[in-house]
């Protein structure tokens, strides 16, 4: 177990509501996103997209392309594979279902990349892919999950034999005494559809390869995860010391900006073939459907096991996900669900089945839950289903079944643990906070109006700061231990003044540059509006894993502890020399080194940096000039899987909770779904920002709400793309979402400073469970499907009424 | 997501747009707002080799009540009258405030600014709201060619998706809608998945009373086939009735009866169906309540 830490009683900075650092850049037209980002001679690409779901590719003739005027090169799948090595894959056997940069051979969903056009302009090389002309030999489409599994299924990859490049059936526990001891079983069948983060801005990247140094440099808006970009240089053929990525802001990934590679692979490929510097951005076309990002795509048989009393003791879950053409991320996603796969439940064991399957679908990615928010909406699915059956108040049987703020550190049958937690706490702020039994009684009135008013309640973990750990859990020898560290460097320059650079591309809707400057603020004693933040390039970086799973804030906190605590040691000892003092005697006080006891008799930090930059002469011999200090942060508790996966081991263990209430209205006529009040209380520990939290609070659930409600990559049984753009995937605005009143709790971490969790997943991987509850409470049946469409919900309510 | 190249040109006025209709033939397309051709050309769905842009057309620019020779007073739309101009507009609110209401469901703001009601009605889209108000309001449409100009009866316009009447050498000029008598009413419906998202159906309905009993009614619905569509079955049922919920339930069965809309992601030609009655009835609704209104206030709404 890691160290408990002491938090400090007084904070000056963390927990304060400060207007954010990045705010004037961008709200300036000043954020130097990455279309905004161009050098001289620069080229720009277009896709060549596959028009076909599944089919060979007989011929590809690129000379009407190349006799463009303004088109500098077409180089085919089949061409891109001679300068380029496959994609990188975390998944099982990546040799048996090889992923490239463009499609080699065969294509294998619509919008996969069969061809790539260089010219002087975006518009040119669109004209010139119009011109590319593929010939195509149709195969038949796999598209459903059971389409995939079937007897004699056309296979996405023939390497692979199979549609299924993982299976595996794990227990947890004692499952099947838990079952024969349970009172009540309720199971059903649940489906959870297929949506994606959608950002303003897609992913793009601007490559130049220099012959002559052979160093590839690329400015990107993904690749948050540069502590794996040597998987992007061998993708390159570059030595990885050769490649330098520059992070640009992705304004919004959700995830979806994770690890997009491909976009980068492109233009990097693209520069080394026309040696000249490349542009590919991708267009919205591009980035829905081929961004290699898709959410989710599952279907559940589950059961949950209880007592008479509600006492919930197991459960059993089979999932088939349906991953489309590639598996980048192996199972990760069902990682993430089992990292809380018992949600803040006392649940004893749990069966977890999952099944992957290959079809002719862009493949899945990261999205704002990485999975666990499918996890949550499951078992808070089976919670209410065995409320019902129980006839008990979906609220009793929650609070029944809580963990208790005293069990904590709690490890969860799948070995995962929580290390702290006051799940009721949040539950009663939250019935208050949203009037809940106030909204019962009106609920009554309406009901009796003959209005379909429901109420729905969930309560919810958010796992966070992951450990690579978890991608082992699908091999079956056990690798080691990961870290997926955080770095951080601050600079005191000759006035004093802090500079953080930052080493992984931190910047992607989120708030990195305020929590390091509120970070900087208290370890230094700084005005964090004062601190400034740089990104450096990956090639003279430090490791850093960047955002995704919740991690980033408190992996960067420990990271600028670290490196304020070895700075503060080097400023100890200039100041002791100062003041003619014994260092011992020294404390650290308001921004600066006093002797204790006489307050009076103080450096400051400024004093001592002007001392450290000018006069290291004056200074004993073994201090050095300057005042900089890196720190590298390593995870604080992770731990292995053990060998039979009888345990995944610790690696997602600073748990966050959040319970939230929605009061809904069914139009009985259309299906249509509206909000009458909607309320979010989360804990995620100590927040650094309380405003920031609530924005990503807020903007999570909006995130939810339209996942449950509408939003879908829809493929028709033929494969084709039914949503190829925002007139067909529709995204929630303001106008669909309810005006959130959000509360916080703090129930501070143990283990990480200040006690902070992670919250930036939180809204997501809630709103599903509470909207689907108050759709059942107001319609009196089970919504079982998501996207919960308009028509979907009134093809419930005629079958409840027949 | 780049247009494919095309010539632009910019017509000072309707001849002059209509003289290079003329010359250059059927690659041309009018560019008004460009609200829908432009994303279509990005999408490389319409590919026109010229636009003819008639948005600062100094004739084309305008919108009043003309004064009609037989005591009614239609509003008159110019081709380049933005959708924001004319759904502020207190001549629309007086004449024709179902059009108001139809903009206001059309695109966001920012679009409404660029968009404008003459090229929603030309562009045919039989699941916009414009087309669907204007048509059930009633009106004609003014084209202008080289030769002149000729008057096309609104219910005559549409004759399929994003296709209309007018010939390659015409644009349409300006659209007239008609005033209803004083004691009418109106009711626009529409039902989409997300506050911004395309219809999944439409209901735009008026109806007139006279002493208690509807002596005109109009009922059209958007979304549920290959052009808004007119529905005089709906009419007849409530001509002569008091337009009470039992007439109102019957004309809207007799709008949605025989309807076979199409299936998209949206919903289905079945779930369609089903709108196209409930929107119906809610519009009818809206219509008979403020006809009645308007009736009792001895005024029209």
């Amino acid at each position: 177990m890691p160290t408990v830490r002491e938090h400090p009683e007084t904070l000056n900075w963390v927990g304060k509501s400060i207007r954010r650092i990045e705010d004037p850049k961008f709200l300036r037209g000043r954020g130097n996103y990455i279309d905004d980002y161009s050098v001289p001679n620069m080229l720009e690409v277009a896709i060549v997209r596959s028009t076909e779901p599944h089919a060979r590719i007989v011929s590809i003739d690129t000379s009407a392309a190349e006799a463009l005027p303004g088109v500098a090169a077409v180089v085919t799948g089949a061409a891109a594979a001679e300068v380029t090595d496959p994609m990188p894959d975390f998944g099982p056997s990546p040799d048996k279902h090889v992923w490239r940069c463009l499609a080699v051979d065969k294509v294998r969903y619509v919008g996969e990349g069969v061809a790539a056009v260089a010219a002087e302009s975006r518009a040119i090389a669109e004209d010139a892919a119009d011109l590319v002309h593929v010939e195509y030999e149709p195969l038949p489409p796999v598209v459903d999950w059971h389409d995939a599994l079937a007897e004699g299924a056309p296979l996405i990859h023939e390497a692979l034999g199979s549609n299924v490049p993982f299976h595996r059936s794990f227990v947890f526990g004692d499952v099947e005494d838990d079952y024969a001891e349970a009172d009540v079983v309720v199971s059903d069948v649940l489906y959870w559809g297929r949506s994606g983060g959608q950002p303003l801005e897609t992913v793009g990247a601007v490559a130049d390869y220099d012959l002559g140094s052979g160093m590839m440099t690329i400015h990107v808006n993904s690749l948050t995860f540069t502590s794996f970009l040597f998987m992007l240089a061998g993708t390159l053929k570059v030595p990885s010391n050769k490649l330098d990525m520059h992070p640009h802001p992705a304004g919004g990934s959700f995830g979806a900006k994770f690890w997009e590679v491909k976009t980068a692979a492109i233009a990097g490929m693209m520069s080394k073939v026309t040696g000249r510097p490349v542009k590919f951005m991708q267009d919205r076309l591009d980035n829905i459907a081929n961004g290699d990002h898709h959410g989710s795509d599952r279907r559940y048989e589950v059961s949950l096991a209880a007592l008479r009393d509600g006492t919930m003791l197991s459960m059993k879950v089979k999932v088939v996900d349906n991953y489309g053409a590639y598996i980048q991320f192996g199972v990760g996603h069902h990682g993430n669900s089992l990292a809380q796969a018992v949600g803040p439940y006392r649940m004893r064991s749990i069966a977890y089945d999952v099944t992957a399957v290959l079809t002719n679908k862009c493949q899945q990615g990261a999205y704002r839950g990485f999975g666990s928010e499918v996890g949550n909406w499951v078992l808070e699915r089976m919670v209410d289903l065995m409320a019902t059956e129980l006839d008990m108040d979906p609220v009793e049987i929650r609070r029944k079944n809580f963990i208790q703020p005293d069990q904590f550190p709690y490890f969860i049958p799948t070995g995962n643990c929580y290390d702290s937690g006051n799940y009721e706490g949040v539950l009663d702020k939250t019935l208050e906070l949203a009037d809940y039994h106030g909204w019962r009684r009106r609920q009554a009135e309406m009901r009796a109006e003959g209005r379909l008013v429901g109420i729905g309640i969930c309560t919810c973990q958010e796992r966070s700061v992951f450990s690579a750990t978890e991608f082992w859990f699908w091999f079956d020898q056990p690798v080691g231990v990961t870290s997926s560290p955080e770095s951080v460097t601050l600079d005191i320059d000759a006035m004093g003044a802090v500079t953080a650079t930052l080493y992984s591309n931190a910047s992607w809707g989120n708030s990195p540059e305020t929590m390091v400057a509120q970070f900087a603020g208290e370890e230094l004693g700084v005005d964090p509006s004062e601190v400034n933040v740089v990104y450096a390039g990956s090639n003279q970086g430090l490791p850093a894993t960047g955002p995704g799973g919740s991690r980033f804030t408190i992996m960067v906190s420990g990271a600028v502890e670290g490196a304020a605590n070895r700075i503060k040691a080097k400023a100890a000892k200039i100041a002791a020399h100062l003041l003619e003092a014994n260092e011992d005697d020294l404390e650290w006080i308001d921004g600066g080194f006093a002797v204790r006891g006489s307050p009076d008799r103080r450096k400051d930090l400024g004093e001592i940096a002007l001392q450290a930059h000018l006069f290291k002469h004056s200074l004993p011999d073994e201090i050095d000039s300057g005042l900089e200090a890196s720190f590298v942060h390593d995870h604080p508790y992770t731990t292995l899987p053990n060998a039979d996966r009888t345990d995944l081991g610790v690696f997602y263990p600073f748990v966050g909770h959040a319970s939230h209430v929605a009061v809904v209205e069914v139009d009985p006529d259309t299906g249509k779904v509206e909000f009458l009040d909607y309320t979010a209380v989360h804990d995620c520990g100590t927040c650094v920002n309380p405003r920031s939290v609530g924005g990503q609070v807020i903007g999570g659930t909006v995130q939810g709400l339209g996942s449950t409600l509408f939003e879908e990559f829809v493929y028709d049984g033929d494969g084709v793309l039914k949503t190829p753009s925002f007139a067909e995937y529709l995204l929630p605005s303001a106008l669909d979402s309810p005006a959130l009143k959000v509360g916080h709790q703090e129930t501070p971490s143990p283990y990480t400073p200040y006690g902070i969790k992670g919250g930036g997943e939180a809204g997501r991987m809630m709103a599903p469970s509470a909207i689907c509850a108050a759709i059942d409470d107001a319609v009196g049946i089970r919504v079982r499907r998501l996207p919960a469409t308009p028509e979907r919900v009134l093809d419930m309510i005629e079958a409840a009424e027949d | 997501m780049k247009s494919p190249p095309f010539e632009y040109k910019r017509a000072e006025g309707a001849e002059e747009a209509a003289a290079l209709l003329n010359e250059l033939g059927s690659d041309a397309r009018i560019l008004a707002g460009g609200q829908s051709l432009l994303p279509l050309m990005n999408l490389r769905l319409a590919s026109p080799a010229f636009l003819v842009d008639i948005s600062r057309a100094g004739d084309l620019k305008f919108l009043h009540i003309d004064n009609g020779s037989s005591g009614a007073s239609p509003l008159h739309v110019g081709a380049a009258a933005t959708q924001r101009d004319v759904e502020m507009s207190a001549h629309t609110l007086r004449v024709a405030p179902i059009l108001a209401e139809a903009i206001a469901n059309a695109g966001q703001v920012p679009v409404r600014h660029r968009g404008t009601v003459v090229g929603s009605i030309a562009h045919a889209d039989p699941s916009a709201e414009v087309p669907a108000a204007f048509l059930a309001q009633g009106g004609s449409v003014i084209a202008q060619s080289l030769g002149g100009r000729r008057v096309i009866p609104s219910e005559d316009f549409f004759d399929g998706v994003f296709s209309t009447v007018l010939e390659e050498v015409e644009l349409v000029a300006s659209v007239r809608v008609d005033e209803w008598p004083e004691g009418s009413g109106h009711g626009f419906r529409e039902l989409s998945v997300t506050a911004e998202s395309w219809p999944v159906a439409i209901a735009a309905a008026l109806i007139h009373i006279t002493d208690g009993e509807v002596d005109r009614a109009s009922v059209v619905l958007g979304g549920v086939g290959s052009t808004p569509l007119w529905r005089p079955e709906a009419e007849a049922i409530l001509m002569g009735s008091d337009a009470g919920a039992e007439a109102i339930e019957a004309a809207a069965e007799a709008a949605a009866a025989g309807l076979e809309p199409p299936s998209d992601t949206f919903g289905s030609g079945a779930y369609r169906k089903k709108m196209a009655r409930v929107l119906t009835r809610r519009a009818l609704a809206d219509a008979a309540e403020r006809a009645g209104a308007a009736e009792r206030a001895g005024g029209k709404q």
